[in-house]
């Protein structure tokens, strides 16, 4: 018994041949049907994403794996050469350990998002309502969920933003705590200006101001945001009442001065403000961000605590992987019980079936005694039989938590011919 | 009996300082959670202390360094606990359990002497003078540990280190907030027990002030506190400001503060 894991994943292959194997995918067809059928596989998860396609799959031997790329390379279309160079197989320890940090975000773009973990959880579900999994795949897929949630608790790795605009919410919030009954100004428009508003509406921020030069611009993205649109020559009223301004317009010179802010700062009775300048050449003169009270973000300052961000979850993932180990220790105990399991029960099914046979076998002698004897006799025989199993049962199972023990189990299997007389 | 369950609460308070700190180290609120409930468990022990310690005196435990200190640990926490479940800001309690757990042990240097108390101050106008005073600068002292906290979390977010230690400081506005509230609540407390001492000086030696340096070092107190807080509600002084100013104000009182205790007699020093 084997597990096999066949994948690719955004390190390996570019994007143009994932997305081959991933649109195929989605044509109307049935990839998980397909693995499925795939000769010696027995459980199945079939999962695609935009960075990855993996195949784990608990098959008979590991020969299945041959299958498995048939599979790959007729659903990519991909010549044998390319294919080699893009897919990875992992079996048993190394498919678990895989399993485990994709579903824990080791492995992903960006290391720590959480996407994954909800994006392995529907490949699962699917396999579920298909029955293709059974007792192996679904402990070790519960023990993949539990050690992606032990990671996110016990580790940063999924803590502080490693975008730029989710890095200005995360300071919007160090600095207002709650976003709600917050106000943002946003002067000019952009792609990026227009993410960080709506990660911070999402915060609960409730009102927007915009200003653009071009009125009509103002008039059309305030419609966007249901908030107001300011005509450009109040933008020091608008200053006034925003608490996070967030400013990108292709202006040449300062369109938020100093003096500008200090005025505003002083009719707004110092509340705290917040002006994120993303705009490149700047709009907002870096004076200001000397005054008291006001906090003056660049796109290359909300970089940097990007990056600085992006070095703590490296550090943070050594933890992960550590934990990752120790994951992965367990369920391989468990594993190689798993392993052991049924050739202890065939044992014992057999020296039962031995004994009740032999019972049989003098049972005129054995009338001729009292029922209490008869008992004794047969209580007798069977504390034999424990007797003798008891050690090699217990061994079989030390042996398989620490070492594994396929080849005692199969010595067993053949020296007692568990497996039907050959 | 009191000598015993004091010494319970000082165990307590010990407890809670380190579990505090711990929480500071690992990062993990469950771990200041239960420094929070082991403080309010010190609270409750150290009232315990307080009313047995009243028995067995026979008065109000307000005067002599013992129960004096003991008192100021007390009505610490007590601000604090009660600051805690309205703001759910715990991080000011790794300040506030280390300082009380000193306090505590400057208290219990002098602990199980009996101080022979003059009669006049056998009057519970006393007790209320005594227990106001404290409670106003215990929340003064917690508006400038705020504001202090204000300060290093200003500056890292100016220069753009957001390091992990200000990560685990609280919200600019939050902080601001305490300082606010802090106050707010102190001034009219702190204004309520000088109020009470000139009543009883004034029933006591005739006269309501005196130039006793203790006096004079509250009603700086009280001038400082009343101009901040001037400042704070018809000025809009807010922020930075605010959190630089009650810093400010607490270390001129600190001094003064140590410097009476030093250099001047005083009708306040009653052994």
């Amino acid at each position: 018994m084997s597990l096999i894991l066949v994948g690719m994943n955004h390190k390996t292959a570019p994007l143009e041949i994932r997305e081959r194997l991933s649109i195929t995918c989605e044509d109307g067809s049935d990839p998980l049907a397909e693995v499925l059928r795939t000769p010696g596989v027995e459980e199945a998860l079939f999962l695609s994403t935009c960075n990855r396609v993996e195949i784990l799959a608990r098959a008979g031997s590991r020969e299945a794996a041959e299958g498995l790329y048939g599979f790959v390379f007729r659903y990519g279309n991909l010549e044998r050469q390319e294919m080699d160079r893009c897919l990875y197989t992992h079996y048993d320890r190394e498919a678990v350990r895989h399993l485990f940090r994709v579903t824990s975000s080791l492995d992903s773009l960006v290391m720590g998002e959480p996407q994954i973990l909800g994006q392995v959880k529907d490949a699962y579900r699917l396999s579920v309502e298909r029955k293709a999994t059974g007792a192996v795949l679904n402990k070790l897929l519960h023990h993949a969920f539990r050690t992606a949630k032990r990671i996110r608790t016990e580790t940063g790795i999924a803590a502080n933003a490693v975008s730029v605009s989710f890095a200005a919410v995360e300071l919007a919030k160090k600095i207002f705590g709650s976003l709600r009954g917050k106000t943002i100004l946003l002067i000019g428009a952009g792609e990026m200006s227009e993410l960080a508003a709506r990660h911070l509406i999402g915060q609960g921020a409730p009102r927007i101001l915009v200003v653009n030069r071009t009125h009509a611009r103002a008039v059309s993205m305030a419609e966007e945001f249901r908030g107001e649109a300011v005509p450009f020559d109040e933008l020091a009223r608008a200053l006034q009442e925003a608490d996070i301004v967030i400013s990108s317009t292709g202006a040449a010179g300062w369109v938020v001065t100093a003096p500008m802010v200090a005025s505003a700062l002083r009719r707004r009775k110092n509340r705290l403000l917040f002006l994120i300048d993303i705009a490149v050449p700047r709009d907002i003169d870096p004076a200001a961000g000397d005054i008291d009270n006001v906090y003056l973000y660049n796109i290359d300052h909300l970089q940097e605590v990007v990056d600085e961000n992006v070095r703590g979850r490296l550090a943070e993932a050594r933890k992960a992987e550590d934990i990752v180990a120790e994951e992965l220790d367990r369920y391989e105990g468990w594993f190689h019980t798993l392993e052991v399991v049924p050739t202890i029960v065939s044992l014992r099914e057999k020296m039962d079936g031995i004994v009740q046979g032999e019972m049989e076998r003098v049972s005129s002698w054995l009338e001729g005694l009292s029922d209490a004897d008869r008992e004794r006799v047969q209580i007798l025989a069977s504390s034999i039989v424990n007797k003798i199993l008891h050690d090699p049962i217990t061994g079989l199972k030390e042996e398989s938590q620490e070492n594994g023990a396929a080849a005692y189990a199969e010595a067993l299997r053949r020296l007692f011919r568990l497996d039907g007389e050959k | 009996m009191d000598i015993l369950v004091f010494k319970a609460a000082l165990a307590a308070y010990l407890f809670s300082a380190l579990g505090y700190i711990a929480s500071l180290l690992v990062k993990r609120v469950h771990v200041a959670r239960i420094a929070t409930w082991l403080l309010a468990a010190a609270f409750v022990i150290h009232a315990g202390a307080l009313v047995l310690r009243f028995m067995a005196i026979g008065r109000a435990p307000v005067v002599g360094l013992h129960d004096m200190h003991s008192l100021i640990a007390w009505i610490m926490t007590g601000v604090y606990l009660a600051f805690q479940f309205k703001t759910k800001t715990r991080v000011l309690g790794v300040f506030v359990a280390p300082v009380a757990f000193l306090v505590m042990v400057t208290a219990s240097a002098g602990l199980g002497g009996t101080v022979t108390a003059s009669p006049k101050l056998e009057h519970s106008l006393v007790t209320i003078h005594v227990i106001l005073s404290l409670a106003g600068e215990a929340l003064f002292v917690l508006a400038a540990l705020a504001g202090l906290m204000y300060l290093i979390q200003d500056k890292r977010i100016k220069e753009k280190k957001i390091s992990r230690f200000s990560r685990f400081l609280p919200p600019l506005t939050d902080l601001d907030r305490i300082n606010e509230l802090c106050l707010l609540w102190g001034f009219p407390l702190l204004t309520l027990g000088v109020l009470t001492g000139s009543i009883w000086a004034r029933v006591v030696w005739g006269s309501a002030w005196q130039w006793d340096a203790k006096m004079i070092w509250t009603l700086l107190a009280w001038v400082i506190f009343a101009l901040l807080l001037h400042q704070r509600l018809a000025i809009g002084w807010r922020g930075r400001k605010a959190a630089l100013y009650s810093v400010a104000a607490l270390l001129v009182l600190l001094l003064t503060f140590v410097m009476e205790k030093s250099f001047f007699t005083t009708v306040h020093r009653f052994l």
